[in-house]
């Protein structure tokens, strides 16, 4: 009775957060605290339990990174590179757009995907009103790119976070399995936006001196506190990369960056702590209450082993399933609580096929993480920019972004499944 | 009591922005057709339109900007009526400042604005007729001049 309690719970709160009758992170809270009410988990499994319990790992990598880019914002780099970009394309709207998907692809592998297109947007604008070209087609090219970047790295996307701490999976890990990949993707994504959206722009050199008299290094007012971020950003990636010998825990790492970032920036908390967003990581906080409830009450497991029966040794078809399956939910509804759900499952199937079921990891955040792109809804990268396209007068309707991103999406999630298939189950 | 920046509905955004550049008040005053006073648009309303919106989203950016994107500024406001931008809410007028008579003295209009905290005080006659404006800094000089103080 108490696991059928558990479902409903989970099935309401999932409905409310999917249709965003209410917002998603009360109906997160909600669905936690009807868990405890129900008596489906409790304080000592909601705050200390490593499998049903608030992921702290995955909260506090969070904080963390969100601390590091709340100083690293305040630098202007990122004005500075689109900038620099802008001025090494010549003023070629092609050429331009290719080195602004590139910047903002490799800045979304190493920080968050919001963030980076919060940065890149607006100097976009500056750019494009320079060129005299409309910036639509620029801001849906950095969203895509944003998305597809941030699939290379642990920190790229919160569903790889999730994923790594349920998985134990290390930041080499990401970069060895997905980066790869996704730097044949970022270079697909190039030649699909040179026939997607840049059939139409065209060069004229007045426009592109206007281009050539931006100033780059004016953005940049404080140099010292520049070389200061970009040190603590270096030693995070060092301490990501060197976990093998150093044995510090990402999330230990971010904090212990964060402090640092903060210690050298000598900012006030109104800057380092702008960045900082309570509303997801409360959500997260939720979700992982929420499922942890299914957890308690055995629902997971029973779930887990219908899976294991079901998939057998046809991992194969159970990473087919879960790529496709992946992108086709994460385009529709938000990925994170997707992926929070399906971490215990996939970790079941693995546990129960050892090495050659491995690459279900990797088709699971491959899947949750390209299938954003798909929508104008699918991950919050796309809504932030379209935010900030409608604010500046360049409004993007929805179907508008869909009519790219389901292209720019199944050419991508497509192109993985030879790379899953040669790499783990062949 | 001086001419007010007086403006109507029909007014181009550039041209008002024309007029209000020309006076040391801080916005411009709406007229209708009968001369009665609608609205006061404030002037940092008018200056938030035609500074681009992504600079406004990164302050950054301002210190990129150079002069040579500096043609296309006023443009945005070009073509669109101070009647336009109220309506779709661009522009967020403020109430219509209260009047005082042309025979009024200095402290009834000093005290006027204090109680309002408005730096803006129309002049009106008993008809209702619209004289003018008085504003804070004049009046400030009013009071120095009749203290004896004044430059």
């Amino acid at each position: 009775m108490q696991a059928w309690s558990a479902v409903a719970v989970f099935v309401a709160a999932y409905l409310l957060i999917a249709s965003e009758r209410i917002h998603r992170v009360a109906a997160a809270l909600g669905g936690a605290a009807a868990m405890v009410v129900i008596g489906a988990t409790d304080s000592d499994a909601a705050f200390f339990s490593p499998e049903s319990g608030v992921d702290w790992n995955v909260i506090f990598l969070l904080l963390g990174m969100m601390i590091i880019v709340g100083v690293l914002r305040q630098t202007g780099l990122f004005e500075f590179l689109a900038i620099w970009a802008a001025k090494r394309g010549k003023g070629h709207p092609f050429r331009v757009m290719t080195l602004l998907v590139l910047i903002t692809a490799v800045a979304s592998a190493a920080l968050d995907n919001v963030t980076t297109v919060l940065l890149v947007a607006p100097v976009t604008l500056l750019v494009c009103e320079r060129l005299g070209v409309p910036p639509v087609p620029f801001l849906v090219a950095e969203v895509m790119a944003s998305n597809i970047g941030g699939t290379a790295t642990l920190i790229g996307d919160p569903p790889n976070i999730i994923i790594s701490s349920r998985a134990h999976l290390t930041f080499n890990d990401f970069i060895v399995h997905l980066a790869p990949i996704v730097v044949l993707l970022t270079a697909v994504l190039v030649v699909l936006c040179r026939f997607l959206l840049a059939r139409d722009l065209t060069y004229d050199p007045e426009r592109a001196r206007l281009v050539m008299a931006l100033e780059e290094r004016e953005a940049i007012h404080d140099p010292q506190l520049l070389r200061r971020a970009l040190a603590v950003l270096a030693l995070v990636f060092a301490g990501f990369v060197l976990h093998s010998v150093i044995h510090i825990e990402p999330a230990l790492v971010a904090l212990l960056g964060a402090g640092l970032a903060v210690l050298v920036s000598r900012m006030g908390p109104q800057h380092y702590l702008a960045e900082v967003e309570w509303e997801t990581l409360v959500f997260f906080m939720g979700l992982f209450v929420m499922v942890g409830g299914l957890v308690e009450v055995g629902v997971i497991e029973q779930l887990g082993q219908a899976v294991v029966d079901g998939v057998g040794d046809r991992f194969l078809l159970a990473a087919t399933v879960l790529l496709f399956g992946s992108a086709v939910l994460s385009g529709i509804v938000d990925n994170i609580p997707f992926v929070t759900t399906m971490t215990p499952l996939v970790a079941d199937l693995v546990d129960a096929g050892g090495a050659q079921a491995h690459g279900l990891w990797w088709a699971l955040a491959l899947g949750a993480d390209l299938g954003g792109n798909a929508t104008a809804v699918g991950a919050s990268a796309n809504v932030v920019v379209l935010g900030i396209a409608r604010r500046s007068g360049h409004p993007i309707s929805f179907w508008e972004f869909t009519r790219y991103g389901i292209v720019v999406t199944a050419v991508t999630v497509t192109l993985c499944w030879p790379y899953l298939w040669l790499r783990y189950f062949l | 009591m001086e001419p007010l920046p007086l403006v109507t509905r029909d007014t181009d955004g550039v041209a008002a922005m024309e007029i209000l550049a020309g006076h040391p008040a801080s916005g411009v005053v709406v007229q209708n057709a009968q001369g009665v006073v609608e609205a006061v648009v404030p002037g940092v309303d008018l200056l938030r339109l035609v500074v681009p919106r992504y600079v406004l989203d990164d302050p950054r950016l301002a210190h990129v900007y150079d002069e040579a994107g500096a043609e296309e500024l006023v443009t945005r406001l070009r073509g669109r009526t101070i009647g336009d931008l109220l309506d779709d809410g661009r522009v967020r007028p403020r109430p219509v400042p209260p009047s005082v008579l042309p025979e009024d003295t200095v402290m009834e209009i000093a005290a006027l604005m204090c109680t309002e905290r408005l730096p803006l005080i129309l002049v009106r006659d008993r008809a209702g007729r619209l004289h003018g404006g008085i504003i804070l800094s004049r009046l400030m000089q009013a009071l120095l001049d009749l203290s004896g103080t004044g430059r």
